[in-house]
């Protein structure tokens, strides 16, 4: 059983309601909305997996919203909702791309097949991306670099934690190199001949998340025909880094706050208990304080994460770094595709130091990639990189942070034919992150 | 102002009951055991109509919660009203009963609970679906969800065979949840 985030969409507040607080019984986030245009005005800021729209309504009608919706967000399911009186509109709704339609009214366990297939079905779009996207992930930049005073602080205060076994939580916007602080503390730490283990909790799935930590017993379920080890496990004796920390589920969330108190831990149809020592490291771009006040974060697993913390510099506040950062990502891409360039020209280098690095570091470790692939000469030049596409270019300097942000992600979604992981991967950034900015900018594809 | 906690759970028969008050006593002891509060017996709703939907035959439980919160005395913490006509909430054919998530009152139909193809159940077997029903529909008024784990109570069934199949015990996750929401109630 997953949780999906539904909106439901309908003119009468009663439907809204009890049908509302029958699917958040059953665990599923709901919002709702009493029109199709209050709904796409909702689809700007919250990015929803399933739609349930009554088809009849006052003023944009349900086939209306469905097309619009379809044109901006193919992916979420749109699941309309009719009386007998309007079959021949549900099967028009249904060429047009909708989901399924439910005839009111509905047997309730018509609706939970029906959301459990959704979901399912979505999950397993997302696990072959995910699949796909894992296997072409390579190890990227492999220290931190820097002399700005942000980083020296950021140095200094790893040389002090580091020796400690306290549990360290990491934030930070995505690309700021998170990852690198948490394994620079592993490398200075007594730990360090162990091994260090990555787990990015929003990349899988929640039920792959469960077994990918804790690891199965052969026979724990259907799929476990052989006993394998978790990553909790893996990290015997080293360090545990779980990136992405603010994407875990309510239960997963549960199960490690135990494992943090208990100091062990199980494998899945497992009876044995296995010791837990590793030392936690826990990064985050989200901010849990406020997940806690809403729910969605539990406060005793945050205070037993949140022992040390810091929080990594955007590469705006430390932009007196783009020009070693620069030259360090140059010569390596430079070595790695076997071409002569060596240098970047000073109309380029002005250039990255005018731009805000929304992906942070790692934004311009992907520009550089890309310009050392698309240069001509032995010397970068502004043209080169993709942040200076004509259309970016045209920006007047005196733009918001806010417009430089939508005009370069317009520039990269084009770029890359508005393939979303090929630009969230330019951007730096991950693919839900790119698509609640693209909704965010109320940017839509050109048709 | 009021300085004792609101520390009680009703169980609150409608109409005319087919359960004995030997069982309904059971029944609390098991919500006290369970919740930690203090269980009793007292009916606040005798007349139904206003929620009948003459076309469905059936009542809208959503409308017999909010008439059930506005009536219970304020020493209650969570209502549970037992009835034995048929439920539903627009658009949804039936419900075994409804809850309002992490609010005042519940309800569960024993309507569906008694057959199963069609043929009755025992009386042993129509008893604890009754019970199970029950602290299912009341935890939900303290804030818990659906829970995957089967044998969880809090474990929502398609099928009614599938309810005899689950225990009448919260999962460990379910019981930490519990245990916050009572911790979160104790402060407020
Ligand atoms: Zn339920
Ligand atoms: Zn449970």
């Amino acid at each position: 059983m997953g949780t999906a985030r539904i909106l439901i969409v309908d003119d009468e507040l009663i439907v809204r309601e009890s049908l509302g607080g029958w699917l958040e019984r059953d665990g599923h986030e709901v919002d709702t909305a009493q029109s199709g245009e209050e709904a796409l005005e909702k689809m700007k800021d919250t990015r929803f997996d399933i739609l349930l729209v009554d088809i009849k309504m006052e003023g944009m009608s349900g086939l209306d919203l469905l097309k619009a919706v379809k044109e901006t967000d193919p992916d979420v399911a749109v699941v309309m909702i009719t009386a007998y009186g309007s079959i021949s509109t549900a099967i028009e709704a249904m060429k047009n791309g909708a989901y399924e339609y439910l005839l009111k009214p509905f047997d309730p366990n018509e609706l939970g097949v029906l959301i459990e297939k959704i979901i399912e079905h979505q999950a397993q779009a997302l696990e072959t991306q995910f699949l796909r996207e894992q296997y072409k992930e390579r190890s990227r930049f492999e220290s931190m670099i820097g002399q700005s005073r942000a980083l020296q602080e950021i140095f200094s205060l790893i040389e002090d934690i580091a020796p400690t076994e306290s549990t360290v939580l990491i934030t930070g916007e995505t690309g700021t190199g998170k990852g690198l602080a948490a394994k620079a503390i592993h490398s200075k730490s007594p730990r360090h001949e162990g091994p260090f283990v990555v787990v990015n909790c929003g990349a899988f799935p929640e039920h792959l998340l469960e077994s990918e930590l804790f690891g199965y017993q052969k026979g724990a379920f259907t799929d476990a025909k052989t006993t394998k080890k978790g990553r909790l496990e893996l990290a015997h004796g080293g360090t545990l880094f779980l990136d992405e920390i603010g994407e875990i589920s309510m239960r997963m969330q549960i199960d490690l706050l135990r494992v943090l108190e208990d100091r062990v831990f199980y494998r899945l149809g497992g009876t044995q208990p296995i010791e837990a020592d590793f030392r936690v490291i826990a990064a985050t771009n989200k901010n849990l304080e406020k997940a806690i006040k809403e729910g969605s974060f539990r406060e005793d697993f945050y205070y037993r994460l949140n022992v040390i913390s810091f929080s990594m510099p955007p590469l705006r506040d430390h932009k007196e770094d783009i020009p070693l950062l620069a030259e360090h990502f140059l010569h390596r891409f430079a070595r790695e595709t076997n071409k002569p360039v060596d240098q970047i020209s000073r109309e380029a280098m002005d250039e990255m130091m005018l731009y805000e690095w929304p992906g942070n570091v790692r934004e311009l470790e992907n520009a550089i990639e890309r310009a050392v692939v698309v240069c001509k000469g032995r010397k970068i030049m502004p043209k080169d990189l993709p942040i200076f596409q004509p259309e970016y270019a045209a920006l007047p300097s005196d733009k918001s942070l806010k417009e430089v942000e939508r005009a370069h992600l317009i520039s990269v979604l084009n770029e890359n034919e508005w393939n979303i992981a090929k630009s969230a991967k330019v951007l730096g950034i991950d693919r839900s992150t790119l698509y609640n900015k693209i909704k965010r900018h109320n940017i839509s594809r050109p048709s | 102002m009021n300085a004792r906690p609101k520390n009680t759970i009703l169980v609150s028969p409608v109409g005319d009951l087919d359960l004995d008050s030997e069982f309904l006593h059971e029944l609390c002891d098991k919500i006290s055991e369970i919740f930690g509060c203090e269980c009793e017996i007292m009916p606040l709703l005798k007349e139904i109509d206003f929620a009948r939907d003459p076309v469905r035959d059936q009542h809208h439980s959503t409308l017999l919660l909010e008439r059930l919160s506005a009536l219970a005395p304020h020493r209650v913490l969570k209502v549970l009203a037992i009835t034995t006509v048929d439920l539903f909430i627009p658009v949804l054919t039936y419900v075994y009963g409804e809850a309002q998530l992490g609010g005042k009152s519940s309800i569960i139909s024993t309507y569906r609970l008694q057959e199963t193809h069609s043929a009755k159940v025992t009386p042993a077997t129509y008893q604890c679906r009754i019970l199970k029903e029950a602290i299912h529909e009341l935890g939900h008024t303290f804030g818990l969800r659906h829970c995957p784990n089967e044998s969880c109570i809090m474990h929502y069934c398609r099928k009614i065979q599938d309810v005899d199949r689950k225990s009448t015990e919260l999962c460990r996750y379910c019981k930490v949840l519990l245990s916050d929401e009572m911790k979160r109630l104790a402060s407020e």
